[in-house]
């Protein structure tokens, strides 16, 4: 600072060095050229503004984050293997807050702006930070703990962990370059590295390797929440694109692309739900190594369904499409920033030979077919592509099993479908048998009434009176025989 | 990634992509190349579109690594993902197909528009078990390759006609470029691969080396 006042003092006119406002004190470079009174004045003012805004963007966030919380809670069945738990969500939560104060802070050096970050994910604000934050301390201590045990086996091994350490320290204060910067450091520091490690190897790759896979996984489980998605790169709109661009076309279906996979057969879509599975879960992994493995396991499970349909040993004029076909159904999130973190930070050897390099760009190539997919690549014209993808019609499915997922619901539903029309026919036919009984039935009645009707005719009910009166009110009117009666005694009077 | 090493005892690691248009038999030719088999209805190779071979030619280590690359015409624009950072480039036609015989011209102006002459070319016409059935004649094909700095190849996965003298001629070739690379950088002892991202600044004292010439036998 005295420095810098002797320098003006030297060179530069007397007005100048007055406050820019123009009360007549002395400015100060630090204060922008005011003085101390204008500065704080000014200050405050910026000050009270920022804290406000802070404010409204720490109330929006709050509501944001219940909102995804709410909408989590209802929408569960969303396939996101990388969602947290609800005990660790609460965690978040105040974790999250943490950060708010930090951002607070942060807000009152200079060149402080808005972060950006999470203004556009409404779907993808709940499970960016999850694993990040969450897990951080425990998963860096870990891998530390890991690392040195590791080394302790090497002879360099405490020299490699201090430049390790050194230069991942040095990475905090390097956060405002940009993402390509960061990753030409990273770069660099493996190659200085791993020239070092082969010339102590004597040039044994293998050894190498191995150290050079325990260097990444160290510093890039550190490095992780730094260059993941950084903020200086349009990373985040670009996973946006890819997610909508994706969303839009899950009209497509395996036909189209000539995918040479059965989904009917039931180890096929075991495969296939599989290899979805695990391309979605490279999300969820911090070390590039790790990502790639996720990607490497999606590609076996691809070569899996491929072999288990057409019997052969796939090529690459099989996987490519199925892998796109995977890529569509899965959406996996936040696909392009993990793509472009792979590329800057993994371990170049891995990368661009190795068969882990080879899944990788198909990935790259499934992801740049989707991004430039269109009528011609399905074979379908123009107009149709069109109106498939503005959603106005939908192609006609040979079959009701778009998804995997849903594809054995949809076999069991036909299942109980087929069960029941089958229950239907013989239902109609009891009810057959049940109408026929009841005709038989009142047949059968008809001809035992005829029956009697003819035997009472043939044999007519010839009735005999009972022989004893019955009514003693007709005695005497209608008693046949009355004639061999004696004469009533009649009553005589006896005079005695 | 070029060569993995520079003289002696290092390793040299190749990426080879095989381009072409689909079914002129790529697939039969690397299967055919790393496990010697063909049309195989035994399964034991799960994939055919990365395939490893490691090579000893004239005492020194050579990995390749074989990358297949979908041929279908809708994956065309696909490529550059595909060859960038290869050391060598097999261009596959069926020697009855002329159409499979122009997509192999396409892909020669493209590799050679955008990777230069670092990469060995191998222009190989595939089933010639077929000959009676030929589209393609012998001297337009061979013509064509002298023509572009390519090599012509004839081969046939069926009969594994002049499978093991493409990959031998194209390993050799390959580890040739790779010598003449070192050379020009200067004895790159250490320099265990190429640049990543197009320029790499070596930061040591490569004046002194560049100087120095072709001093292969360093420490």
């Amino acid at each position: 600072m005295s420095h810098r006042s002797e320098r003006r003092g030297i060179h530069v006119d007397q007005s100048e060095l007055l406050c820019t406002k123009g009360c007549g004190f002395y400015g100060n470079a630090a204060w922008q050229g005011l003085c101390s009174k204008c500065w704080r004045e000014e200050y405050q003012q910026t000050r009270h503004k920022q804290i406000q805004e802070d404010h409204a963007l720490a109330e929006r966030l709050q509501k944001e984050e219940e909102a995804a919380y709410a909408n989590n809670h209802q929408g569960a069945t969303q396939p996101q293997p990388a969602i947290a738990p609800f005990s660790k969500f609460e965690e978040r939560k105040t974790k999250e807050k943490s950060r708010k104060v930090n951002t607070m802070t942060k807000f009152f050096t200079p060149s402080a702006k808005t972060p950006p970050k999470k203004e556009s994910v409404p779907g993808e604000a709940l499970s960016t930070p999850s694993p990040s934050v969450s897990r951080k301390p425990l998963e860096t201590d870990r891998t530390t703990q890991e690392f040195i045990d590791f080394l302790k086996t090497l002879k360099p091994g405490r020299e490699i962990f201090k430049q390790c350490r050194a230069f991942t320290e040095s990475m905090a204060y390097k956060r405002d370059l940009g993402a390509d910067e960061l990753s030409e450091c990273v770069q660099d520091f493996y190659q200085n590295l791993s020239d070092r490690l082969h010339t102590h190897f004597k040039g044994s790759s293998e050894r190498v390797e191995s150290v050079m896979d325990e260097v990444e996984r160290y510093m890039m489980t550190r490095l992780y929440e730094e260059v993941f998605c950084p903020e200086t790169t349009d990373d985040e709109k670009k996973d946006l694109a890819i997610q909508k661009r994706i969303r839009a076309l899950h009209w497509v279906t395996i036909e189209m692309l000539c995918v040479p996979v059965d989904e009917e057969i039931p180890e096929v879509s075991d495969n296939v739900v599989k290899a979805i599975t695990d391309v979605i879960e490279m999300d969820s992994k911090r070390v590039p190594r790790d990502k790639l493995t996720c990607i490497t396991r999606c590609s076996k499970h691809i070569f899996n369904a491929i072999n288990t349909t057409k019997k052969e040993a796939a090529s690459a004029d099989d996987f490519l499409p199925t892998l796109i076909y995977i890529v569509l159904k899965a959406n996996p999130p936040r696909l392009q920033s993990n793509i472009q973190y792979i590329t800057r930070f993994c371990n170049p050897s891995r990368l661009m030979s190795g068969e882990d390099g080879y899944y990788f760009t198909n990935l790259c190539c499934a992801v740049a077919f989707i991004e430039k997919l269109d009528g011609q690549s399905l074979n379908l014209s123009v107009e149709e592509f069109d109106l498939y993808m503005s959603g106005q019609a939908s192609p006609q499915r040979p079959q009701a099993v778009p998804s995997p997922a849903c594809s054995a619901a949809f076999s069991q539903m036909n299942d109980s479908l087929d069960l029941l029309t089958g229950l239907g026919v013989r239902q109609e036919r009891v009810m057959e048998g049940a109408r026929r009984l009841e005709s038989d039935l009142i047949d059968w009645r008809d001809g035992v009434e005829h029956k009697v009707q003819d035997v009472l005719e043939r044999f007519p009910l010839e009735m005999h009176p009972p022989a004893s009166p019955t009514a003693s009110s007709a005695i005497d009117a209608d008693n046949v025989e009355n004639d061999h009666l004696p004469s009533p005694l009649q009553p005589q009077l006896f005079a005695g | 990634m070029a060569a993995g090493g520079g003289a002696g005892n290092k390793t040299y690691s190749f990426k080879v992509v095989l381009l072409g248009e689909g079914c002129v038999g790529k697939t039969s030719l690397v299967l055919r190349y790393c496990e010697n088999k063909f049309n195989d209805k035994h399964i034991t190779t799960l994939q055919a579109s990365f395939l490893t071979k490691k090579l000893n030619i004239t005492g020194k280590r050579v990995n390749l690594a074989i990358w297949d690359t979908a041929g279908q015409e809708r994956f065309h624009a696909l490529g550059p993902i595909y060859y960038r950072d290869s050391n060598g480039a097999i261009l596959v036609y069926d020697i009855t197909d002329e159409d499979s015989f122009q997509k192999v011209k396409n892909w020669v102006k493209e590799l050679r528009k955008m990777l230069g002459n670092e990469i060995c070319l191998c222009i190989v016409g595939n089933k010639v078990d077929l000959e009676k059935e030929r589209h393609v004649s012998v001297e337009e094909a061979e013509g064509y390759a002298e023509s572009v700095g390519a090599k012509h190849y004839h081969t046939s996965a069926k009969l594994n006609k002049g499978i093991e003298e493409l990959f031998l001629d194209l390993c050799k070739r390959m580890m040739e470029t790779a010598q003449a690379e070192e050379r020009a950088k200067g004895n790159g002892a250490s320099q265990s691969t190429t640049s990543r991202r197009g320029v790499q600044i070596v930061d040591d004292d490569p004046q002194a080396a560049t100087a120095a010439g072709g001093c292969c036998s360093s420490a």
